[in-house]
């Protein structure tokens, strides 16, 4: 019977003009462009997909060692290693078209241009659903994260790709290394931000001390995965009561999420939907899994609308 | 009535294996053995030399902290939350014509050889026979097989010969007119992940080793201190036993590598230099195993440029050729 009624249980939600099937996305940077992901689970049964990051140009990444395991976490400093727009054109967009599930390409770049560059020449395309703007990647040294850390910079850059974006749902991805989040989000979403994802992940650093030198390359990397799920989850409540709620700016909550427990605990704090990241590297059908778990919640508690959830916290 | 029935399902996914052995081979070497059934017999019965598999250690018991060697306490203290890979030191299949209805086609087991010296393979060596764990697999690309060729040298260093140990198997199956010889390296008699040497008169013969000997492949042995074989690095012995071969036609040789990177590059020399075909299985910290990720990268050259690309030893090898790697 329980089973039954996962079957039939609606978990569909509105974000922004979109209408999801159920609020689990992949995180940018860990399932690739989707095709990778074909022998290991449905990508279809997501609520969205977010591609790994495009830059104008194709990008090499930066030098190994680019990852390290810690406890409950790991750093990564990958660069932004991707094929380039033209080759994501050529090699990806067409099986993406394929994907019933909406995707979102995440956009990153040095320069502001750049980003437009991307988000223009993409924009009319009918495979993508939108876009998350990466101006949080702590891991190259020009843009990234630079641009994601200053109000007036975030105003300008969401401001421009919004012009850019026509259309398409257009997401700013929030640094948490930041004196106050909330500062942030504002900036971004009075600049025309059609929906915010946070957190990406935070600049860590991890030492061998048999040469004292940091182990990645790059020296410091992005910390993800569980440990840095309840200051995430603090984040999303923040943002949703200061900036998201009044406003009806959906918010895609990450950080650290593995299970359907876990979503759940973002959602109650204001997140509309959730991606799972660093998980998907340990269980690539993770999600699946999650979905699923979202359902039994639901059908256990009662809660006939998964809107009744969201930011339900008490 | 056993026999080999066409393989058509996935070829590799996420699938739960149940171990059948996982012995000490001597002081933090060992060998695990893992069973397949269903869906994941069949992904892995196609398993190639130089293959890998990712393996959840997250949830398996470390060993009591008082069996710990003083040096790995530390390491013991971490948490496990990525798989590991691993590649096999042997792929062994049975199948059956009967139905998955009738109770599932066939089982394949692959073994695998691992040192202890971290947190994930600290709580492998826990594992007994019954436990289940979960294996991602088979992932990235093997050896290619030395089909056009009639000689092929496989040199080890260390935890490398694992998935010598299955090639050697492979070639002496597949291209049976390929004359095969090994050269294992170590750095002392007790890290060796080996049971026991054979003796004195075998090793004089050009049968060190009983994992090669197996399918009459010869060995020789080489230890950084001498304790058992020859002395000095691999590579020494390997590079001199290769300037002795007079009559050696480098274009019908291939040369399969697997070992430290230190190592590796000396062998990719030596086989550029005499003009010989060569294979190196890579390693690098990856998180995901199937190219998402972008961790594993691997600096390559550019043929007919000066320019260098990252590759990823997840998904693009690990099994490289020798001249496009850049050391």
């Amino acid at each position: 019977m329980t089973n039954c009624m996962n079957e039939t249980m609606d978990i569909s939600i509105d974000f922004s003009r979109l209408k999801l099937a159920n609020p689990v996305f992949t995180a940018s940077g860990t399932c690739g462009y989707a095709d990778e992901l074909a022998d290991f689970t449905n990508v279809n049964r997501l609520g969205g997909f977010i591609t790994k990051s495009v830059t104008a140009k194709p990008r090499q990444g930066n030098d190994t060692p680019r990852v390290v395991e810690t406890d409950s976490g790991m750093l990564n400093a990958i660069g932004l290693a991707n094929i380039g727009l033209e080759a994501f054109i050529q090699e990806k967009l067409p099986l993406i078209g394929k994907l019933t599930t909406s995707v979102f390409v995440n956009v990153a770049g040095e320069t502001i241009d750049d980003y437009v560059a991307v988000v223009q020449r993409l924009a009319t395309e009918q495979a993508i659903a939108g876009f998350e703007l990466n101006i949080s990647c702590p891991n190259v040294a020009k843009g990234g994260l630079s641009f994601g850390t200053d109000p007036a910079q975030v105003a300008e850059i969401t401001s421009a790709v919004k012009k850019a974006a026509g259309e398409k749902v257009l997401m700013v991805k929030l640094s948490p290394c930041v004196t106050d989040i909330s500062v942030i989000a504002r900036a971004a979403v009075e600049a025309g931000a059609d929906a915010l994802s946070l957190v990406n992940t935070f600049t860590a650093m991890v030492i061998d001390i048999e040469t004292r030198k940091p182990v990645l390359s790059n020296r410091t990397g992005g910390l993800s995965g569980p440990a840095i799920k309840p200051i995430a989850v603090y984040m999303v409540n923040k943002v949703y009561n200061e900036v998201a709620k009044e406003r009806g700016i959906p918010i895609l909550g990450l950080g650290g999420i593995r299970t359907a427990s876990d979503a759940i605990e973002f959602i109650i704090a204001g997140a509309s939907a959730v991606a799972i990241g660093t998980a998907n590297f340990i269980e690539p059908g993770c999600t699946v899994k999650i979905i699923e778990g979202i359902k039994k919640y639901c059908a256990h508690k009662e809660i006939k609308n998964i809107r009744e959830l969201i930011g339900s916290l008490v | 009535m056993i026999i080999t029935e066409e393989i058509t399902r996935s070829n590799r996914g996420v699938f739960d294996a149940v171990v059948f052995a996982n012995k000490r081979i001597r002081q933090r070497f060992y060998r695990l053995g893992l069973e397949f059934s269903g869906d994941g017999a069949e992904a892995f019965a196609k398993a190639r030399p130089g293959q890998f598999a990712e393996i959840d250690l997250s949830g398996v018991k470390l060993p009591p902290m008082k069996e710990v060697a003083e040096d790995l306490q530390d390491a013991a203290e971490r948490k496990v939350l990525l798989r590991r890979p691993f590649s096999f030191c042997e792929v062994s299949s049975q199948f059956t014509h009967r139905s998955v209805n009738e109770g599932g086609r066939g089982k394949t087991r692959v073994e695998i050889l691992y040192c202890a010296l971290g947190p994930a393979t600290l709580r492998m060596t826990t594992l007994s026979a019954g436990n289940s764990v979960s294996v991602m697999g088979p992932l990235g690309n093997g050896f290619r097989m030395p089909a056009d060729k009639k000689m092929a040298l496989l040199v080890s260093g260390g935890m490398g010969a694992g998935p010598l140990i299955h090639l050697a198997k492979t070639i002496t199956a597949e291209c049976p007119k390929v004359e095969v010889t090994a050269f294992v390296g170590a750095k002392t008699k007790t890290e060796m992940p080996f049971e026991k040497p054979l003796d004195e008169i075998s090793r004089q013969l050009g049968f060190a080793l009983h994992e090669f000997a197996r399918y009459a492949v010869e060995s020789q042995l080489a230890t950084d201190d001498g304790s058992i074989g020859h002395k000095g690095f691999v590579t020494d012995c390997f590079s001199q036993w290769l300037g002795q071969q007079r009559s050696l036609s480098a274009k019908d040789t291939i040369i399969y590598s697997c070992g430290p990177e230190a190592m590796l590059a000396r062998i990719a020399k030596i086989a550029e230099d005499k003009k010989i075909d060569c294979q190196v299985s890579m390693e690098r910290m990856m998180a995901c195993g199937i190219g998402v990720c972008q961790s594993c990268a691997i600096k390559c050259k550019v043929e007919g440029s000066n320019e260098t690309i990252y590759k990823l030893c997840c998904k693009d090898g690990p099994v490289f050729d020798g001249r496009e790697v850049v050391f």
